[in-house]
């Protein structure tokens, strides 16, 4: 096999001493890892002044996290930013590297079940393959979690079994969790108990994003442990760096596309608005 | 920490920054990779955050706060209907200045921006100057605005019914300097979204407000109005006023302060620059027709800095004076805003290159913010606020600005004669060699038109700036340390 291993960012606030559980560390141990220091600073900071005073602290930081993720299996390297907007570094930098994933760090043990949620606008497919890149042989159970709004909803409960179905196919112990009637938010929070990390999909933003937050920081500050973020396809409109990325991407949802049935193929490929 | 420093030894070629400054300092260059999303230096990266509409909102934000809000009424007084010739004018050579600008920012989009493109294309010691004088310069002018928000604060509370009387312009000015100073450095979160919001409302309101007041102006609705005798004073006021009133324009080479933020800065750079030039050109100029319409000049000038308002009850009645108020209000603000911003820029560059002690840009651990800079430009401020004297305050700000421009223009000339390797800009000047020495020409022309006061303590700010430069960097050399 030539294609490249998966790789995941993983944005530490580096100066204001965030660091990466034990337990993330050896969940990311079977893929790369690009350790993204970066530093926020406030518009009235001209940037590169940061940099000149916090480069070398940052860097030794991030040196001795990137060994760290080393030692738990996979290849890290690291790189540094000094940023008025976190966000825009994050996108930037996933495209650059080519990371189909990055993951907002929280406290958590030894991993052993996942919670994963398909609900709503998520690309289901680029998701479970990128769970089975993750688990990979090793005993870790994924918990698939889909909220909707009807009891009787004969597609959610097909899209569920045959999620459930193509990660078990890999060796994976997948059960799965189908609420209905609830928001789908607190619901998801419900059932975070009982699972040591979430993987969920990035969603396109939309104006409850710009409202509230982004879905995924939310869920990570109520839930506390790590999220793990599977992002969109790239933009037409990305830069030629993420090409390489996005063309690899692609033939790997068409490659996988066969095994699975259902509607989510053109949500997968749906532009991102 | 300071990375590689090149040496600067007898046999090193000019292109080559070095020396050290009296502390043992050194200028701090590093190679850098310029993408359109970020500058990548050896071990790290910074992010470009600022788009097209960032880059407008700071240009037209610095600007428009005193053409529209603070000088109808003045310039009105000194040259009558002309005055609208005096805002062209000074549009002209803004344009001008804008376009070398333009081109020296795409092929250095750093922070610093006119001190840096002047200290890389002609050397340190005009560096030096421009760069002290830059600070000194927006000292000036956030002065100037913060006066005329005083103003607008006090009028403000005599609409809502509290006539305080113009006694407490300056203590107002002076607590909200001094507030917006501590607010910048304890850290104002979003105030950059802020900014842009505030400049679409504004322009919103003006474009509103100028649309009727032009169409009235003309007779298309109301009463019809009695033209003046375009120029009563004479041609020369006209240019004497143009000088006055162009710091009106100062702002549109603060976009360049903050190159090194701008996405895409080959395209975002000239098109920030230029536009806002443009746009508060049109603006000015509607204007000050629409205000002499309104009342004769002599009667503008007894309005003096606020005369927008009777302008605004004058064709909208209540409503219309609020809304210049409000609109005042906003717009003294924000160009104050964006003039720290560009401030905090100017003394980092400046002391990144060993020209000021190095400890003037570093930043807290608390608030992540360059308190030292913020307070080097706050303090001045203050000082120069509780002299109230706006029209030094506004030319002393034109001077300085009027020599950094020139300057620019003949920066540019200087590296296109001889252009260097590293001298690779995007966006290069239409009509060249016109283009830069008439903006060189004018600009250092419009000085001449100034009062002996404002050209005398300009003057000595620039002598003290190169006074400085030879007392504490004088071994310094920037020239093409890129």
């Amino acid at each position: 096999m030539t294609r490249t291993r998966t790789r995941v960012l993983v944005p530490v606030a580096i100066l204001e001493g965030e660091s990466v559980s034990l337990g993330l560390m050896n969940l990311l141990g079977t893929v790369d890892v690009t350790v993204l220091g970066y530093h926020v600073v406030p518009e009235q900071t001209p940037p590169d002044q940061a940099r000149l005073q916090y480069e070398d602290r940052a860097t030794e930081a991030l040196e001795d996290l990137a060994e760290e993720f080393r030692e738990a299996g996979g290849d890290a390297d690291h790189r540094l930013v000094f940023t008025p907007d976190r966000r825009r570094t994050i996108d930037r930098v996933a495209d650059a590297t080519g990371s189909r994933a990055y993951a907002i760090t929280g406290a958590t043990g030894a991993v052993e079940r996942l919670l994963v949620p398909l609900t709503g606008d998520v690309a289901v497919d680029r998701i479970l393959s990128f769970l089975v890149d993750l688990v990979g042989v090793r005993p870790i159970g994924v918990t698939l979690f889909l909220a909707t709004d009807e009891a009787a909803d004969d597609a959610a409960d097909d899209l569920l079994e045959a999620a459930a179905a193509r990660l078990a196919e890999r060796g994976i112990d997948a059960r799965t969790t189908h609420v209905t009637g609830a928001p789908p938010f607190e619901a998801l929070i419900d059932a975070v108990a009982d699972h040591d990390a979430i993987v969920m999909g990035e969603r396109a933003p939309s104006l409850r994003s710009l409202v509230f937050g982004e879905e995924a920081e939310r869920v990570a500050a109520e839930s506390v442990g790590p999220v793990i973020v599977v992002r969109r396809v790239p933009d037409e409109a990305g830069a030629d760096a993420e090409l390489d990325a996005a063309v690899e991407d692609d033939a790997r949802s068409t490659e996988e596309r066969g095994e699975s049935g259902s509607d989510d193929e053109e949500r997968d490929d749906a532009p991102s608005g | 920490m300071s990375g590689e420093t090149p040496t600067a030894g007898g046999e090193a070629p000019p292109e080559e920054g070095g020396g050290t400054n009296i502390e043992g300092e050194a200028p701090a260059v590093e190679p850098t990779i310029e993408t359109d999303e970020a500058t990548i230096t050896d071990d790290a990266e910074l992010e470009r955050t600022l788009g097209l509409s960032g880059g407008l909102a700071i240009g037209i934000g610095t600007m428009i706060g005193a053409g529209i809000f603070v000088f109808p009424g003045l310039a009105a007084g000194r040259a009558g209907p002309a005055a609208a010739a005096s805002f062209a004018i000074g549009a002209v050579i803004a344009l001008l200045v804008a376009l070398p600008a333009s081109e020296l920012a795409t092929a250095m989009p750093k922070s610093g921006g006119g001190y840096y493109f002047i200290s890389r294309g002609l050397g340190a010691l005009a560096g030096a100057i421009v760069g002290l004088s830059l600070w000194f310069g927006l000292v000036f002018a956030t002065a100037f605005y913060l006066v005329g928000f005083g103003f607008y604060a006090v009028d403000t509370l005599a609409e809502l019914g509290l006539a305080v009387g113009e006694g407490l312009v300056v203590p107002v000015a002076l607590a909200f300097g001094a507030g917006f100073t501590v607010l910048n450095v304890t850290g104002t979160e979003n105030a950059a979204k802020l900014q842009n919001g505030v400049v679409a409302l504004l322009l919103s309101i003006l474009v509103v407000f100028l649309l009727y007041g032009g169409l009235d102006a003309l007779g298309l609705v109301g009463e019809p109005s009695t033209p003046e005798t375009f120029a009563p004073y004479g041609t020369t006021p006209i240019f004497t006023t143009a000088a006055l009133v162009f710091t009106s324009y100062l702002g549109f080479a603060q976009v360049a302060t903050v190159a090194g933020e701008m996405r895409d800065p080959g395209r975002n750079l000239p098109l920030a620059m230029v536009g806002s030039v443009l746009v508060v050109g049109v603006l000015y100029v509607v204007t000050i027709f629409v205000a002499t319409s309104a009342f004769p000049s002599a009667r503008l000038a007894t309005l003096g800095e606020t005369a927008m308002v009777e302008v605004g009850r004058e064709y909208l009645g209540a409503a219309g004076a609020l809304a210049i108020v409000f609109g005042g209000l906003l717009a003294t603000m924000s160009s104050a805003n964006a003039s720290v911003l560009s401030t905090s820029r100017a003394i980092y560059a400046v002391s990144k290159d060993a020209l000021l002690p190095r400890w003037a840009s570093r930043i807290n651990l608390r608030y992540g913010t360059p308190h030292v800079a913020l307070g080097l430009a706050g303090g001045p401020v203050l000082v120069l606020v509780a002299t109230g004297q706006v029209e030094v305050l506004a030319e002393v700000a034109s001077f300085l600005h009027l020599v950094l421009y020139g300057l620019i223009c003949v920066a540019l000339v200087a590296l296109r004669r001889d252009e260097p390797d590293w001298y690779d800009p995007d966006f290069r000047v239409p009509g060249y060699p016109v283009v830069p020495v008439l903006g060189a020409l004018a600009s250092f022309a419009l000085v001449g038109f100034m009062q002996p006061a404002s050209q005398v303590i300009g003057a000595v700010v620039m002598l003290a700036s190169a006074g400085w430069y030879l007392y504490y960097a004088r071994d310094v050399s920037l020239k093409g340390a890129l």
